[in-house]
């Protein structure tokens, strides 16, 4: 049987289908999460972010317009509570937040030094990075999602790719 | 094209984490929560609701007739207030402001607007007039002021557990966890001339007295000491021990101490009991306690320890502050304001942790 679209579950759920509204939250509930946690680099932020993201797209469903793709909508959620958050806590503290041992990215065995290059970049080229790579959305789609323009996220892009070669340049002459 | 780094992109990130499970059973129920309401009632429903809070609205005033008149036993009975609880902290009528922390998020509402919500947070106060905000952020204190933006920050050197602001505003107290257990502060209002007062106290919230020259904290041993700033002594108030909460009276030098079992002012034992909070609406000194079935009975005590009042609420009460009593339901924070008024602050999940909770009244 043909699964249904989102289209159909977001119907479904502004009309009070709980199992459909669940049937959403768990097609996109992993990468939401993932998303989060590539932008925040913190797995209780993440735990936070994603899950406000989704409390708020739940509790805007009735104005969500349904001729368009639900998943850029909800990933432009989750990535600018994530922004909010992690803007609010530099702000407040002064400093980029510091990362616990608890809280470290979890990349045990995968790619260290391109973690931390990522993990480098500022928090705006580090979304849009997360954005395209990581969840897979085109540069007009993060455009969308970001409210900025097309031209903005492509520099965005190109800069951080330039300084992720940059900081991968310096990490092989080490 | 694709470049060789932006295939290692793709790899690195799909290798994020998986989220836990219990977090994201969690997560789903609060976003099937926040789904919009479907339709509206029936007729007849709404008019048999109308019916109902009529009904309601003359028994409270019944009550509180009756409470006015001395009766001693108030009830809110076990339903709990009808309006749904919000997603958002709600600040209750004739409060300056409310401030939630809860599973790590602070959440706050001031009479002039300022409203923040779902910061990452250890601890967190109100200041007197609830125009600034304290908080553990990270490894920092930090004032926040009303329009959200940064008035200072400090480093803090570990994580700021508890956080008490002076009723004159001129100073916080606040613990600090270090390496070897929890250290207490002084620091200035405006985030200057900062002290380590001691550096072995219990995690239990410092209590200011009324004049801001005295503030009650627990010491390694468990028992409430009081530090006069003015002379920069210590004494130890009562034999009472291991102290769970402290609350100096609004007016006067009163302090109140609570132990598990017991509320004591002073050196003087008031009432026994299972405790849940104390604290004082209006000039009384009133504990709460823990009365089985989900309730609790919040007295006020009088000087022998007699209750004057007693009322009964639902749920687990978590603080007693500025005349209002904030209990939590389950799914629920409220505030009760006694004899009969109830208003719902902020929905929780069974498994959501409140940390820390201030409630500044007008």
């Amino acid at each position: 049987m043909r699964a249904p679209t989102d289209r159909d579950l977001v119907r479904r759920a502004r009309r009070g289908d709980r199992e459909a509204a669940a049937a959403l939250f768990r097609r996109y509930w992993p990468d939401a999460w993932r998303a989060a946690f590539a932008i925040t680099g913190r797995r209780s932020l993440a735990d936070d972010v994603a899950s406000d993201g989704f409390e708020r797209a739940f509790a805007a469903l009735g104005r969500f317009d349904d001729g368009r793709p639900f998943g850029p909508w909800l990933h432009r959620i989750v990535a600018n509570r994530a922004l909010d958050l992690l803007r609010a806590e530099r702000r407040l503290t002064g400093d980029e937040p510091a990362e616990t041992a608890d809280d470290a990215p979890a990349h045990e065995a995968g790619d260290r030094g391109l973690l931390a290059a990522v993990a480098g970049l500022s928090l705006e080229r580090r979304a849009v990075v997360v954005l395209r790579y990581g969840v897979g959305m085109t540069p007009t789609e993060i455009a969308t999602a970001l409210r900025l323009p097309v031209g903005t996220v492509n520099s965005r892009l190109a800069r951080a790719l330039a300084q992720l070669r940059a900081a991968l340049e310096v990490e092989r002459v080490d | 094209m694709s470049t060789e780094l932006e295939g290692r992109l793709e790899g690195l990130l799909a290798e994020a984490p998986e989220p836990d499970a219990g977090v994201e059973a969690s997560a789903l129920a609060r976003a099937l929560d926040a789904l919009p309401a479907a339709g509206r009632r029936p007729r007849w429903l709404r008019t048999a609701t109308v019916a109902l809070a009529a009904l309601v609205v003359l028994l409270a005033i019944a009550a509180g007739s009756l409470a006015a008149a001395g009766a001693l036993r108030v009830s809110f009975g076990e339903r709990p207030a009808g309006r749904a609880a919000p997603a958002q902290l709600q600040l209750p009528a004739g409060a300056a402001g409310v401030l939630a922390l809860v599973d790590g998020r602070l959440s706050a509402a001031v009479r002039g607007g300022f409203r923040l919500q779902g910061l990452p947070a250890s601890a967190a106060a109100l200041s007197p007039h609830a125009l600034y905000v304290a908080a553990g952020v990270g490894d920092s204190l930090v004032a926040m002021a009303p329009d959200g933006r940064r008035a200072w920050s400090r480093p803090a050197g570990g994580r700021v557990v508890a956080i008490a602001w002076a009723p004159d505003g001129l100073r916080i107290a606040y613990l600090v966890r270090s390496g070897r257990g929890l250290l207490l502060h002084l620091v200035w209002g405006n985030g200057t001339h900062d002290a380590i007062v001691d550096r072995d106290v219990r995690p239990v919230v410092p209590s200011w007295r009324s004049d801001s020259l005295a503030l009650a904290y627990v010491g390694a041993g468990g028992r409430a000491v009081v530090y006069d700033l003015g002379h920069d002594s210590r004494r130890v108030a009562g034999r009472a021990a291991p102290v769970t909460a402290l609350a100096f009276a609004p007016a006067g030098t009163t302090l109140l101490v609570a132990t598990p079992d017991a509320v004591f002012a002073g050196a003087r034992r008031l009432a026994r009991g299972a405790v849940e909070a104390v604290g004082w609406l209006g000039r009384r000194p009133a504990a709460a306690f823990a009365a089985g079935g989900g309730a609790a009975s919040v007295r006020t005590l009088g000087r022998s320890g007699r209750p004057a009042e007693r009322v009964r609420v639902r749920g687990v009460v978590l603080a007693i502050a500025a005349g209002v009593v904030v209990t939590r339901t389950p799914g629920r924070l409220l505030a009760v304001r006694p004899p009969s008024s109830v208003e719902p602050l902020l929905r929780l999940q069974p498994a959501e942790q409140v940390n820390a909770l201030a409630f500044r009244a007008r």
